[in-house]
């Protein structure tokens, strides 16, 4: 037999016993609330990893840390490491856990998990310089983006009537279709939840990091199904003789991706 | 349902990724055996011994022909579907390049269409991609639309081995027909899974792997249409008309060619068995996890494919809680490929990364028993659950 020497280090997901037992028991899962707490927050949905660590802080001293992960197995272990390892210590040590300490306490991450899922180090100091800033009074930005049309979308006029409409009379000519609306308003909010009666696939895609609208909208947005993409911007419309994707660009982690739709809907 | 860790390990070994790789068939192993030892006979040998393993060869390659409603000597023997597809794509682009130098894929092929596409590029050939709707099929009008007077080549494969969606193969390969350009397909995925006929569906050049039928792997076969030609891409000894030269992997050959036997006689009834698995599986696991979708065409899809999407969540983080409870799945998701990039394929449907990562793949095959689907729609409910109460997109959610 060739097999059963444990030599499959190169695979993604070839794990140590540590790693695998903090992927299984995580400790620390959850979230803290006070004036004692700061959250950092790093990675982002697109990458596959987004994680949010919490510190309670009495007297420069980190006395609990808990942790929300969305990512792969490594992703979950270290950010379970990270909240073990940093009780207990001062805020100055815990500025100088790194990624690298993380992954050892961990007996070691596949190298190709070394940066993208282990992030976890990167919440902890960013959490700790929100929790700084608060007690200094300094802000901190970045938590809001500004908003924005998407009057600026390349392509759009060459695609109208082929794909790109500026207001939907007739949603049944959508059934089946990738539907990417643009947020523009309440008017836009409106058509996409009313198309999402016709299609199974309808994208809101809004600049900012929530949708501020009424009570009724939003609970009908949220009903609806429809993927909402944050803080996203459409950058241009691609397709032969028709749409076919657009360009996204995601202006949190400045990110620019292809989505595949059918139409785009731009309500001015 | 509490689930027993312990239990759990002592129980039966639960193998959902038959679109990865397939167990030889034990009877196929059978045929192949004496041409190790017994019957090694090379067949350019003119000796007796060398008689045997040319009949042997030529047997199988009539075997093959009969399993796809081809001739005999449409039949290749190659090292596998990659080397196929090498030979359709490469092999007919070289040796037509003067006819033009255009050819057409879709967005949804498999890796090794999309890579040898590019390599084509890197040779001066022009090559169009077709987008697919929302469940990943390619629409004949705007593939149509792709076709130029310089193109000499459409492959699209047969069904997606991701998500599982059948393309419109007869409808391609009578536009193919008519506009006077090969059609090639890969049709590996729907080895196995559908009737295979060459005639009726106007395909001129198809790859086929061995171990997609329960053969061994390492074996595949390239079907070309008479009247059609390719430069070689292995030069050697003038094996396979010189087409394809190397001393033929024969235990491989007979093994592919007994593995189609019983294919065309156990198909129809291994597809009904599979149709339940996997229409007991949508059913339930869509019922019971809420925010769940089901990847790829409702209707037209392989028989043996249920490929999911969580919202919320990994699909690395379900693969390994899987993998503890003994069940062995595939994920679309980023983090357990090579590249770190998400299946090409979900893209292509219209989803964005973050969706494509919480996918999760089961394909079923001829040594499932009824038992494995009941093993899937038990834990992943609760593994689903599970990574939710972790994860912050999904919490956020629920608020």
């Amino acid at each position: 037999m060739l097999h059963g020497e444990g030599d499959v280090k190169m695979k993604s997901t070839q794990y140590s016993k540590k790693v695998l037992d903090h992927f299984r028991n995580p400790r620390n899962v959850g979230t803290l609330e006070g004036d004692d707490v700061a959250v950092g927050k790093v990675g982002n949905p697109i990458c596959g990893d987004l994680m949010e660590v919490f510190i309670k802080v009495k007297d420069d001293r980190i006395v609990d840390a808990k942790f929300m992960t969305f990512g792969c197995g490594s992703a979950i272990a270290t950010s379970s490491m990270t909240t073990e390892l940093v009780k207990g210590m001062t805020l100055e040590q815990a500025m100088e856990v790194t990624r690298e300490d993380v992954a050892s306490e961990l007996e070691g991450l596949p190298p190709i998990k070394m940066h993208c899922s282990n992030l976890a180090a990167d919440a902890l100091h960013e959490a700790i310089k929100r929790y700084r800033a608060r007690m200094t009074g300094e802000v901190i930005p970045g938590e809001e983006t500004q908003a924005g049309g998407a009057e600026c979308a390349i392509g759009k006029e060459n695609y109208l009537g082929k794909g790109v409409y500026l207001s939907v009379t007739n949603p049944e000519d959508f059934k089946e279709k990738r539907v990417l609306v643009v947020h523009t308003g309440d008017k836009s909010l409106e058509t996409a939840i009313e198309l999402s009666k016709h299609t199974g696939r309808v994208v809101l895609l809004t600049p900012d990091a929530q949708i501020r609208t009424n009570t009724k909208l939003k609970e009908d947005l949220e009903a609806s199904g429809i993927k909402i993409l944050y803080e996203s911007k459409l950058l241009e419309i691609r397709g032969q003789d028709e749409v076919e994707k657009v360009l996204v660009h995601n202006l949190n982690e400045d990110e620019k991706y292809d989505l595949f739709v059918d139409a785009v809907v731009l309500i001015d | 349902m509490v689930l027993d860790k312990e239990a759990m390990f002592a129980m039966r070994e639960v193998y959902l990724d038959y679109q990865s790789a397939k167990p030889v068939d034990p009877r196929v192993i059978e045929e192949m055996m004496p041409y190790f030892h017994d019957l090694f006979g090379n067949p350019s040998s003119l000796h007796k011994v060398g008689d045997v393993a040319t009949d042997a060869l030529e047997q199988s390659r009539k075997r093959i022909a009969k399993f796809i409603n081809a001739d005999d000597d449409e039949i290749l023997f190659t090292s596998g579907a990659t080397e196929s597809s090498n030979m359709a794509l490469i092999g007919y682009a070289l040796k037509n390049k003067k006819k033009g130098n255009h050819i057409v894929i879709s967005e949804v092929e498999h890796i090794s269409i999309h890579n040898i596409a590019k390599y084509l590029v890197s040779l001066g050939f022009e090559v169009s991609t077709v987008p697919v709707d929302q469940f990943g099929r390619v629409r004949v009008e705007k593939l149509e639309r792709r076709l130029t007077d310089k193109t000499i080549l459409i492959s699209v494969g047969y069904a997606s081995n991701e998500i599982g969606t059948v393309q419109p193969i007869a409808e391609i390969g009578k536009l193919a027909k008519e506009r006077n350009i090969a059609f090639h397909t890969d049709a590996v995925a729907a080895e196995g899974l559908i009737d295979l006929d060459v005639e009726r569906d106007n395909i001129d050049l198809m790859s086929l792997s061995s171990n997609d039928i329960y053969g061994p792997k390492g074996v595949g076969v390239l079907y070309m249409k008479k009247g059609y030609r390719i430069n070689p891409l292995i030069i050697g000894g003038g094996q396979e008309r010189g087409l394809r030269s190397g001393t033929e992997n024969m235990p491989g050959i007979v093994g592919m060619s007994a593995a189609a036997d019983i294919m065309a006689k156990e198909m129809p009834s291994e597809v009904e068995r599979f149709r339940g698995y996997r229409d007991k599986a949508i059913t339930h696991i869509l019922e019971d996890v809420p925010d769940s979708h089901l990847n790829g065409h409702p209707t037209e899809r392989l028989a043996s494919n249920a490929h999911f999407r969580f919202d919320g969540i990994e699909g690395e983080g379900m693969l390994l809680s899987l993998k503890d409870l003994g069940v062995s799945v595939s994920t679309g998701s980023a983090c357990t490929s090579k590249t770190l990039e998400p299946s090409h394929t979900l893209i292509a449907t219209g989803l964005v990364h973050e969706e494509a990562h919480g996918s999760l793949q089961l394909s079923f095959g001829r040594f499932n028993i009824d038992s494995d689907v009941d093993r899937a729609i038990e834990t992943i409910p609760q593994i689903v659950a599970r990574l939710r109460g972790l994860s912050p997109i999904y919490v956020a959610r629920r608020r």
